[in-house]
């Protein structure tokens, strides 16, 4: 048992990570009023810009072209949905399928029909000293790839800029009653633009972790539906950056679980495992019918 | 009818000449002019579509006027949005107040200050709206949520939330529609304080009487013209109103009064009726009233006091936990809030007029019936439109209240339940919409009113009864005995 469980942390925290940075980055969107639905187009889109600008310079640049990639991919949703006021869920989804249909078509122009495994340099683990070999949690949490400690500075950022800074407060006020917001001189367009660009920036890096420091290949449609867990978590999370963070170690630890269930010898079936995230998601989104903690003006237009 | 503006020694702290505004086809503002001194309290009249708002909106910033200058303080002034009003000192309180509801007081005041990365402390900016509090004497808790405020205390936010960008001219957009009495008398006096100070109020609004008696200053405006600039001690209530709508009008003749042929039992009974709201607080505490056909029952109360309640047992839309209503089978009910309780501004007026029995009727609906239903109560109300089958949004508001009255008398109800009947209505719309009341109690029926314009209640109640924290009691409609009773006083 004991042996089986580190690595069952250590995977959990692993699957988490890529979701982690996508939720947080849909977290700041809705919290200004936006619901991004194409999250899972941003992904993938970050994924095959990681793994374009790492073939080309380097792992560090790598990261760089999946940052970019997800903004530009957020840009046209925010040019949709902010600029010309268009519906965010038709939107979005047509952005998710703009983002998996063409990253697909990229990848064979440029890398051949036959979908063969393309390697890609991947960033190594950075096991902290000391750290790393505490008992059952030290690998899992200590010994990951750079990107995830990234992570464990962006959530404690967040959580405080959006409580403690003044743009957070104009955020929060855009995504609750862009109207006040207006009136206060605050301009909910370029707020929601900004909220926009970071959350395609999130959502790159998600995929560019994804490729970059796990997979070290890309594949057609490799985001499998992250975005729209990404989305799931949110709600779980109860649209806080302490609460999204958590929600996305369930959600890892639910995938990680069929490796557990394998290692122990559980005879469950692994399909069950498989789906078990995507079970959570919907639990997760029936429960958001009381979403108390939802922001008043999330999805409206304008 | 424009007097030439008085000669007066006292600087001007706001000043808009020739302001022009057109809106696709609408020419809201017509080289519309108001000149207000410092120190004073300066109150814009007109009736629902005479531009006061628009001209105000221009005046803080959140649109440009076609042609026309702005000046503040002597200094010509162009805004590109609320932000540059604020800095030079102009500050509004909308009539829909613009607060975020999930979001504490001090919050929504510190709210636009700072950079992306300059700190925002809770703790800091609950004292320092403690300090404004104590300035300026309206008193609100800094950590409340202002979803959860009462409306006078949004209210009072919203006039700090101006304040704390050291607003020179405040801009209230019909303050007093939402206040009880009490309130209204309690705002007042803060306000003449206010200028008191040195500081300056532009107030919109429509009713005439209040105006005069606490403004300095009076400025008509009908369609978009500037018609009447007025010291209020030089002007008459019959002036005003006559400029505010622009004929020579009985509507301040008294209604005459025909003698009641009551019904020989009450069509509506309350029997002692408990209602609690979803905090568990009693909020009727054992009431009984009747009503009979032919009389116009009018409810009066301070906000919170029970009316509403009250009011939604004898609609039927409210379920008391004790005690017994007895309803007639055909029952009219119109909401305060229209646009969210009575119609859907999207839809036609045929299917507004169908919602009428959208929990009842079974099978497919009868949509030609329904249109000629609805021809036909747009005719004796007489609502302003070329069609039925317009959205209910394309209507003014006090034809889409004529509307929903229609609607709601149709069929010969015995009993017609109302609630704040004009808010937000012009003087003429009121005045149609309490005929149209009259009339109804003249056929036979039963109405009920309630009323936070007492003026309103008295004009047209036959008998009156007042709430009181719960409780409800006849009085005589007198304006001394209600007055007394609303505060508890017997």
């Amino acid at each position: 048992m004991t042996d089986a469980i580190a690595p069952f942390f250590e995977a959990t925290v692993r699957t988490a990570t890529p979701l982690a940075f996508a939720a947080l980055g849909e977290l700041v969107a809705e919290r200004a009023g936006v619901i991004n639905i194409g999250l899972e187009g941003t992904i993938i889109a970050g994924a095959f810009g990681g793994l374009v600008a790492a073939g080309a310079a380097g792992v560090g640049v790598g990261f760089l072209g999946a940052v970019v990639a997800g903004m530009f991919v957020a840009a046209i949703f925010a040019f949709f949905v902010v600029t010309l006021r268009a519906d965010h869920i038709i939107t979005g989804t047509a952005i998710s399928m703009l983002g998996v249909g063409a990253t697909g078509t990229l990848y064979r122009i440029f890398f051949g029909t036959t979908g063969a495994a393309l390697e890609t340099p991947t960033l190594a683990p950075l096991p902290i000293p000391l750290l790393h070999s505490i008992p059952w949690i030290g690998e899992a949490l200590f010994g990951q790839p750079p990107i995830t400690y990234l992570l464990y500075v962006i959530v404690p950022c967040l959580a405080w800029w959006l409580r403690r800074t003044g743009a957070g407060l104009a955020l929060r006020a855009v995504g609750e009653r862009p109207e006040a917001a207006s009136a206060a001189g605050i301009s909910p367009a370029r707020v929601r633009w900004a909220a926009l660009l970071f959350c395609g920036a999130m959502g790159g890096l998600g995929g560019g972790t994804l490729v970059l420091a796990q997979v070290g290949t890309f594949n057609e449609g490799i985001s499998a539906g992250r975005g729209f867990i990404a989305i799931a978590i949110v709600v779980l999370g109860r649209w806080s950056a302490v609460g999204v963070s958590g929600a996305a170690l369930l959600f890892g630890a639910a995938s990680a679980l069929q490796y557990f269930a394998q290692a122990m010898g559980w005879g469950i079936p692994y399909q069950f495992a498989l789906a078990l995230p995507y079970v959570l998601t919907l639990i997760a989104l029936a429960g958001a019918g009381e979403r108390a903690a939802a922001p008043a003006a999330l999805g409206a237009r304008g | 009818m424009v007097s030439a503006p008085t000669p007066d020694a006292t600087p001007l702290a706001l000043s808009l000449r020739d302001i022009s505004k057109r809106f696709g086809a609408t020419q809201a503002l017509d080289r519309s002019t108001l000149n207000v001194r410092r120190g004073t309290l300066h109150a814009l009249l007109g009736e629902n579509g005479a531009g006061k708002t628009t001209l105000m909106r221009l005046a803080f910033g959140m649109a440009k006027p076609d042609t026309g200058t702005i000046q503040v303080d002597g200094q010509l002034c162009v805004w590109r949005s609320s932000a540059d009003a604020l800095r030079a000192g102009v500050g509004m309180v909308h009539q829909h107040f613009l607060l975020v509801p999930a979001m504490t007081v001090a919050e929504n005041i510190s709210l636009g200050r700072g950079g992306m990365f300059s700190g925002f402390d809770p703790r800091a900016a609950a004292e320092r709206v403690a300090a404004l509090v104590a300035e300026t004497g309206l008193a609100i808790d800094p950590t409340a949520r202002a979803g959860e405020l009462p409306v006078g205390a949004q209210q009072r936010l919203e006039i700090l939330k101006a304040l704390s960008h050291d607003a020179r001219v405040l801009i209230l957009d019909e303050p007093t529609a939402v206040l009880s009495p009490q309130e209204t008398q309690d705002l007042y006096a803060w306000l003449r304080r206010f200028v008191e100070s040195g500081r300056t109020v532009v107030l919109i609004t429509h009713k005439v009487r209040e105006a005069l008696q606490i403004a300095d200053d009076i400025t008509v405006l009908r369609r978009g013209r500037t018609v009447l600039q007025v010291p209020a001690k030089d002007a008459s209530e019959i002036e005003v109103l006559a400029a505010l709508l622009g004929e020579a009008t009985t509507l301040t003749a008294p209604h005459v009064r025909t003698p009641a042929h009551l019904s020989a039992v009450p069509v509506l009974t309350v029997d002692d009726v408990r209602v609690r709201d979803s905090r568990g607080t009693d909020r009727l505490k054992g009431v009984k009233v009747r009503v009979f056909g032919g009389e116009i029952l009018g409810v009066a109360g301070v906000e919170g006091a029970g009316q509403l309640e009250l009011l939604r047992v004898m609609a039927g839309r409210c379920a008391p936990y004790a005690g017994s209503a007895t309803r007639p089978a055909q029952i009219g009910f119109v909401p305060e809030d229209r646009h969210r309780d009575a119609v859907i501004g999207a839809w036609t007026l045929v299917e507004n007029f169908a919602l009428k029995d959208a929990g009842t009727a079974s099978g497919t609906l009868a949509w030609r019936g329904y249109a000629a239903r609805a021809e036909a109560g747009v005719r004796t109300q007489d609502v302003r439109t070329n069609s039925v089958h317009n959205s209910m949004a394309s209507l003014s508001g006090g034809n889409q209240q004529k509307f929903v009255l229609a609607r709601e008398l149709e069929g010969a109800p015995a009993a017609l339940i109302v609630e704040n009947p004009t808010r937000g209505l012009d003087v003429r719309a009121a005045s149609q919409v309490l005929d149209a009341l009259r009339a109804a109690r003249d056929a036979g029926v039963a109405v009920v009113i309630h009323s936070s314009d007492l003026d309103e209640l008295f004009s047209v109640s036959d008998r009156m009864v007042v709430c009181f924290a719960g409780t409800v009691r006849d009085v005589a409609v007198d304006r001394h005995a209600v007055g007394r009773a609303m505060v508890g006083l017997t």
